[in-house]
């Protein structure tokens, strides 16, 4: 016993050297501070003493926090933490203006420059480069491209001060009483590089509230986190290490079934990775008293896209819903921002179709069709005009939702597939209208099945795009999944050469598809547990985590069929 | 009140107690979940001779007498390159008689040059290759994507020729098959067209890339058979032609017909006739054919047959052997390679013996990360294995490339893959396509560097005519297609 302490615990501290610990604290742009990581695990345990130390005070507690926030933003971003501390000064000035400011034209103005100001931000360090290689590649011009970083988070707390000043200007909330507590809003660390994007509305009242955990909040938290540790370290980051980056690397190197299983692989890798670490953001947050709101519900058991919506990025998706697609005219009017992007976009896709029909006709055939189709979706409505109002600004909604995620033409054709994906759901859903009524007959259950087939495979083809580096590569890989066929044998061997990330996958979607009914039950098992059980679930948990982390990427296997 | 911060501090506990459970879970719980062993089935592509080899030379002892001696070398044609030391190895008085093949075909713009291109992997899908040859074609002229086998496992993810061709093709590869039914090609295959029931067809068309917009001139070559009927079929307009196949020889050659960008070859009665592939060139400048294999680590090409390479050498005509491989080598566990250089030592010198008078180039294998405990670094057999490359390089009196170094040594295959825009995949071992450029483009300095020294040391030698040895091939008649 004493030979195991000291190989294992003691040689913990005598391995340290000054080094390790300047490493702790000093930003290593290869190794930002992320939740599954040892070394915020540690950070945490003595955070996390002091906190409850704190509890019972108010600005203490939240300068502390404060701090602690910047110091963990800085471990993810280096010295842009300074930007985060001037805008959120200028976001505060400039919410106490528009609260302050009488006149609505002035009103108006002031949150008009607050908006622009910080979507200016956004996009300077977002989309310049974006923004130069597009003009370069339409007007043959050689702009060369700026030496940016992207501050990590930086699309994410842009929004939370958006719907700060939004807010006000709709008179949702008053401004924050002082400035430190804007700062702890904004710079909350659990959210603060990731999301869940959070509102001010929901946010700012628990700031003044008691700080308080019931032992339901806690059992939560852990869940969370161990599921998000589960999801995101441990089926998210090896599935994609050794399967499906190097599939859409070079997908023709790979037989079709394994193109196929590569896009199977990424739609179930990129749930995992993002509802894992938001899951994770929300125990933490828990566990420090604070309520997030839930940002991922399962959202492959959708039976609709409509719905795959209410269900998937909900903090994004209600703040796109609440902010952009009802500034441009919601469902009932058209603006003129309401109709330029979607107008763009057809324009662009048709132009692209001509520039190509000399060598090929399906580019054109591509662009006519998806646009007909569009246009399609509400000619076809009873209610033609306000139709296409909600259709356009839909569209509107999801290309610029596409383009949040990234600087690329990849994300915006994401979007305007989910885009033409809502539109044609719609007045498939005028056409033949849902049955009301709650019981469901056999062949009701069925057609739910397809319905959640359907769904999956169109979000999983659109996801193609979301991955792929370039469309050539997108192409090649739906090109390659159309070659598959039907050959039980080739697909066995397949899968007992990657059986540990296909085991990985098929936990993950089995995960998924459990019944509401049996998650809830392991949950109540999980909380009648003894704390130490607890506990030391959650130690077994870190191993897996570890043992997960350390295994080597797997070699490389060449099929011959 | 109470309530409350009991339930903070009941967290704490978990939290605390949850990381002394690690710790001791760490201890006593193996280090890692998932092992990095790949199922062995007969569908993975392994390179059976490399299993053989290990197992056979397990205990292999390393001898070590070159490394501390300067290498100098014989003058051929007068032309001696300075003395070299083990280190920087490149051995360009090897190649001597390949840059004076370039040298009349720059200065004169005479005769033409090939080179055989063997590789892993590494060159899967003509990636590296296709570039080298660019370059190559750029600075001497040459068009055409060279030689290219029937079927290929890569075939769809080549950039450099369209490739498409039936499912009931009967193929037989070096790599795991000792006794072929007829000897394999240069390619280290051959392909039987046995269906008789069904056709077998092969479809080609040209790229879009500098050089490679035509199939120039293609002919096939196939092997000895007693089949007589054999004929292929070619459509031309509406009509569809025949060619009847006379496999007398132990390589024979057939032109298809004259440069065209697509190509559809059927294979009528053929069975039994080994098949090897089609050759595309315009017969002037620099062509690379492309032998790549997965899984491949060079040892197969031990069981090539001398009298039909010389055969395909009568006709092909190369200049250089470039031999790239190693990736295959790295992942069995030893860091003594002895069995691997005393192996590779004997290739080279079956390849002299098949291609007399050839000049062979050694390059090493790149970078390769694997991870250590948490983090990924230069595998550490990446290092032991270039040396081994190097001296069987230099014991067989061949060139050498290390592309480890040129790389940037330790950590580079780290760096190429972190780096944005990336140059390596995930699996830290292969190149994308932006990588494999960098990589062709460095050996192609490394040997444009060697012929510059040679033409400064052509220019300063003594003797006052080149001789040619009337005995050795680089005189043989280089063109396939003077038939």
């Amino acid at each position: 016993m004493q030979d195991w302490f000291t190989q294992n615990i003691a040689s913990l501290f005598t391995t340290i050297t000054p080094e390790t610990v300047q490493s702790w604290f000093v930003y290593n742009p290869k190794e930002p501070i992320l939740f599954n990581t040892g070394l915020f695990l540690g950070l945490f345990l003595v955070f996390y003493s002091i906190y409850i130390a704190l509890k019972n005070t108010f600005y203490p507690r939240l300068v502390y926090v404060i701090i602690f926030s910047l110091f963990f933003y800085y471990k993810s971003s280096g010295i842009f933490f300074l930007l985060l501390l001037g805008s959120s000064v200028v976001d505060y000035n400039l919410g106490n203006l528009v609260h302050r400011t009488q006149s609505v034209l002035n009103k108006k103005l002031c949150l008009a420059f607050s908006v622009v100001l910080n979507l200016g931000f956004l996009g300077y360090f977002k989309y310049t480069n974006f923004i130069i290689d597009t003009y370069n590649s339409v007007s043959d011009g050689h702009f060369e491209f700026q030496k940016i970083i992207l501050p990590v988070g930086i699309s994410f707390y842009t929004f939370q001060s958006i719907s700060y000043i939004i807010e006000i200007y709709r008179k949702e909330i008053e401004p924050t009483k002082s400035y430190v507590d804007y700062l702890f809003f904004v710079s909350f660390f659990p959210q603060l590089v990731a999301g869940p994007i959070v509102r001010a509305k929901d946010f700012l009242p628990q700031i003044y509230q008691k700080l308080n955990v019931t032992k339901d909040d806690i059992n939560r938290a852990f869940l969370l986190i161990i599921g998000g540790l589960i999801k995101k370290t441990i089926i998210s980051d090896y599935i994609s290490i050794n399967f499906v980056d190097r599939v859409f690397d070079a997908p023709s190197a790979y037989t079709a079934f394994e193109n196929l299983m590569a896009s199977y692989g990424y739609a179930i890798q990129i749930y995992c990775d993002f509802s894992g670490y938001s899951d994770m953001a929300i125990g933490v947050a828990l566990l420090l008293g604070f309520k997030l709101p839930t940002n991922f519900r399962t959202p492959y058991q959708s039976a609709s896209i409509t719905e795959f919506w209410r269900r998937w990025h909900i903090s994004l998706s209600t703040w796109l819903k609440d902010f952009l697609y009802i500034s441009v005219g919601g469902n009932r009017n058209g603006t003129f921002a309401g109709f330029l992007f979607p107008a763009l976009f057809f324009f662009g896709l048709i132009v692209w179709g001509i520039t190509y029909a000399p060598t090929s006709n399906v580019p054109l055939f591509i662009a006519i069709g998806a646009t007909v189709v569009f246009a399609l979706t509400f000619l076809l409505s009873k209610e033609k005009e306000r139709t296409m109002f909600t259709n356009v600004n839909l569209m509107t909604t999801m290309l610029l939702g596409g383009l949040w995620h990234g600087a690329s033409l990849r994300f915006i054709i994401w979007g305007a597939l989910h885009g033409m994906g809502l539109a044609v759901h719609k007045i498939i859903m005028e056409f033949f209208p849902s049955k009301k009524d709650d019981k469901k007959s056999f062949f009701g259950y069925v057609w739910l099945v397809i319905s959640v087939l359907i769904t999956f495979h169109f979000v999983t083809f659109c996801w193609i795009f979301f991955r792929a580096k370039d469309f050539a590569i997108a192409l090649e890989l739906i090109n390659n999944i159309g070659k598959v066929t039907f050959d039980w044998e080739q697909w066995m061997v397949i899968a007992q050469g990657y059986k540990n990330v296909f085991l990985l996958m098929a936990i993950g979607f089995v995960w998924h598809y459990l019944p509401e009914k049996m998650v809830t039950a392991m949950q109540s098992v999980f909380k009648a547990m003894p704390i130490i059980v607890k506990a030391i679930l959650l130690g077994l948990v870190y191993w897996l985590v570890y043992a997960t982390a350390s295994a080597g990427p797997q070699p490389f296997i060449y099929f011959q069929f | 009140m109470n309530q409350n911060k009991s339930y903070f501090v009941q967290s704490l506990t978990i939290f605390a107690v949850s990381i002394a459970a690690f710790l001791v879970f760490k201890s006593f719980l193996p280090k890692k979940i998932f092992s990095e062993s790949t199922a062995n089935s007969k569908n993975v592509v392994i390179d059976s001779l490399l299993l053989e080899a290990i197992e056979e030379d397990k205990d292999a002892s390393e001898g070590d007498t070159l490394s501390n001696q300067p290498i100098s070398f014989t003058a051929v044609d007068g032309i001696a390159f300075p003395d070299e030391d083990f280190n920087d190895y490149k051995g360009f008085q090897h190649l001597v008689q390949f840059f004076e093949k370039l040298y009349q075909l720059e200065t004169k713009h005479e005769g033409n040059v090939r080179i055989a291109y063997f590789g892993d992997s590494m060159t899967d899908g003509d990636m590296i290759v296709q570039d080298f040859r660019t370059n190559f074609q750029n600075q001497f002229g040459g068009q055409g994507v060279g030689f290219v086998n029937i079927t290929s496992e890569s075939a769809g993810s080549r950039n450099s020729i369209k490739h498409e061709f039936s499912p009931n093709w009967k193929t037989q590869s070096y790599l795991n098959v000792k006794k072929p039914r007829s000897p394999f090609g240069v390619n280290g295959h051959v392909f039987f067209a046995n269906d008789t029931a069904h056709v077998e067809w092969v479809k080609y068309k040209a790229s879009t890339l500098k050089n490679l917009t035509e199939l120039y001139n293609p002919t096939l070559f196939y092997g000895k058979s007693s089949n007589k009927n054999g004929k292929i079929g070619l459509k031309v307009g509406n009509d569809t032609i025949y060619k009847k196949l006379s496999p007398n020889k132990l390589v024979n050659t057939l032109v298809i017909g004259n440069t065209t960008k697509n190509l559809k070859v059927d294979f009528v009665k053929a069975d039994s006739i080994p098949i090897y592939g089609f050759n595309f060139d315009d017969g002037k400048g620099v062509h690379v054919d492309n032998f790549s294999n997965r899984g491949n680590s060079g040892l197969p090409i031990s069981t090539f047959n001398t009298e039909v390479m010389r055969q395909f050498q009568e006709k092909l005509g190369y200049d250089l052997i470039v031999l790239h491989y190693g990736t295959n080598v790295l992942n069995y566990g030893s860091l003594n390679y002895t069995w691997y250089e005393k192996r590779m030592k004997k290739v080279v010198n079956h390849l002299k013996e098949c291609f007399p008078g050839v000049a062979i180039l050694i390059v090493s294998t790149a970078d390769k990360a694997t991870k250590y405990d948490l983090e990924m670094k230069t595998d550490s057999a990446v290092v032991p294995l270039t040396l081994a490359q190097k001296k069987y390089a230099i014991q067989s009196q061949a060139g050498y490339v290390n592309l480890y170094t040129l790389m940037g040594g330790d950590g580079s295959m780290v760096k190429w893959v972190d780096e944005a825009p990336a140059s390596a995949n995930k699996d830290y071992t292969h190149f994308n396509f932006r990588g494999a450029k960098k990589i062709s483009g460095m050996i192609y300095n490394q040997i444009y560097s060697g012929y510059e020294q040679f033409k400064k040391l052509r220019a300063n030698r003594k003797v006052a005519k080149p001789i040619i040895k009337k005995d050795s091939l680089t005189v043989a008649k280089d063109s396939v297609h003077v038939e």
